[in-house]
């Protein structure tokens, strides 16, 4: 007879995250003793019981290999992170500037394409950002082979730090909460693009390595 | 002899653990010994990182047992205390040993 452990899975987000921050030889060892201990929860306990453990061990383990990537190979993450930061610091406003010649050239009676004009200047604007964000994302996993996740996560970080600190700073000088609020996520969808950007060149990556059954 | 022949104090648990268990020490076997005998929890990553410092260092090695369904078909990796790794701990002992002679620890200080 079967129990209802023969037919759990253990949590894909969960196990797709430890893949993107662990090397192949480590997801290999770590994911295969996670869901062995999943497996033994889930048969004598309840099945969310297992799932939260999976949950947990999965946000500790990562923080981990985190730290462990980055201690491995400190100088050649620190300088891809620099690398990173350089380069969205010089080409940040450049969709700002794409957009404001296409709108000049093309949108010169903007009164005539007053949505079209919005939309650009709005949404537009920040669609450009957010794909330019998610390729220099792309461009720093490709260059810190094997620590693609520590070095864009590293960015993201240094990026939302800086955001908040100017955010903090225009509460002090008392800016309309509202518009500080929608700019302070505004600014933070640039460092989750380029989290993104990591996320699929590690997944690319390991794409070769994954795909094993996880069912218990 | 420098401080870096001492080990940390989660080295030491983990290189116990390994002695502990002998041919059966791989990550699930550790992580639960540890667990069981510190009653803390303990996350498969901060034992891998620490087993794969050690080997670094030369106190253990590794070996990949076969592949098993209940895994998902991945395999084990095996672990093993080497020669210079019982040397670290004994030391550590001796030093843990030595530094706690004389003191009465749980009348005077708890």
């Amino acid at each position: 007879m079967t129990s209802q452990a023969d037919f759990v899975q253990p949590p894909r987000i969960a196990t797709w995250l430890v893949n993107l921050f662990a090397s192949p030889e480590e997801a290999e060892s770590i994911l295969g003793d996670l869901l062995e201990e999943f497996c033994q929860l889930a048969s004598r306990s309840e099945v969310a019981v297992a799932r939260c453990w999976y949950w947990r061990q999965t946000a500790k383990t990562i923080t981990h290999l985190a730290g462990s990537g980055f201690r491995a190979a400190p100088w050649l993450t620190s300088a891809v992170v620099v690398g990173g930061f350089l380069l969205y610091g010089f080409v940040s406003g450049l969709p700002d500037k794409v957009l404001a010649a296409i709108t000049d050239r093309y949108l010169t009676d903007w009164s005539a394409h007053f949505k079209t004009y919005m939309f650009v200047a709005s949404d537009g604007m920040l669609i450009a950002h957010i794909m330019l964000s998610m390729f220099i994302g792309c461009l720093v996993a490709l260059t810190a082979k094997g620590k693609e996740m520590v070095a864009t996560m590293t960015l993201s970080l240094i990026l939302c730090a800086m955001a908040g600190i100017v955010f903090v700073a225009s509460i002090a000088q008392l800016w309309p909460t509202e518009d500080g609020l929608w700019w302070m996520l505004a600014q933070l969808a640039g460092p989750f693009a380029i989290l993104v950007g990591g996320a699929i060149v590690r997944s690319r990556r390991s794409i070769s390595t994954t795909g094993m059954e996880s069912l218990c | 002899m420098s401080g870096r022949d001492y080990l940390g104090e989660f080295e030491h648990i983990i290189v116990l653990a390994l002695l502990r268990l002998e041919d059966r020490a791989y990550g699930v076997t550790v992580r639960q010994e540890i667990e069981l005998r510190t009653n803390r929890e303990v996350s498969i990553g901060a034992v891998y990182a620490t087993l794969d410092r050690l080997e670094t260092k030369g106190y253990v090695k590794s070996h990949r047992g076969d592949p098993t369904p209940e895994r998902g078909g991945r395999s084990k990796r095996f672990f093993q205390v080497t020669a210079r790794g019982v040397a670290a701990v004994n030391r550590t002992q001796r030093a843990l040993q030595s530094m706690t002679e004389g003191l009465d620890l749980i009348r005077s200080y708890s």
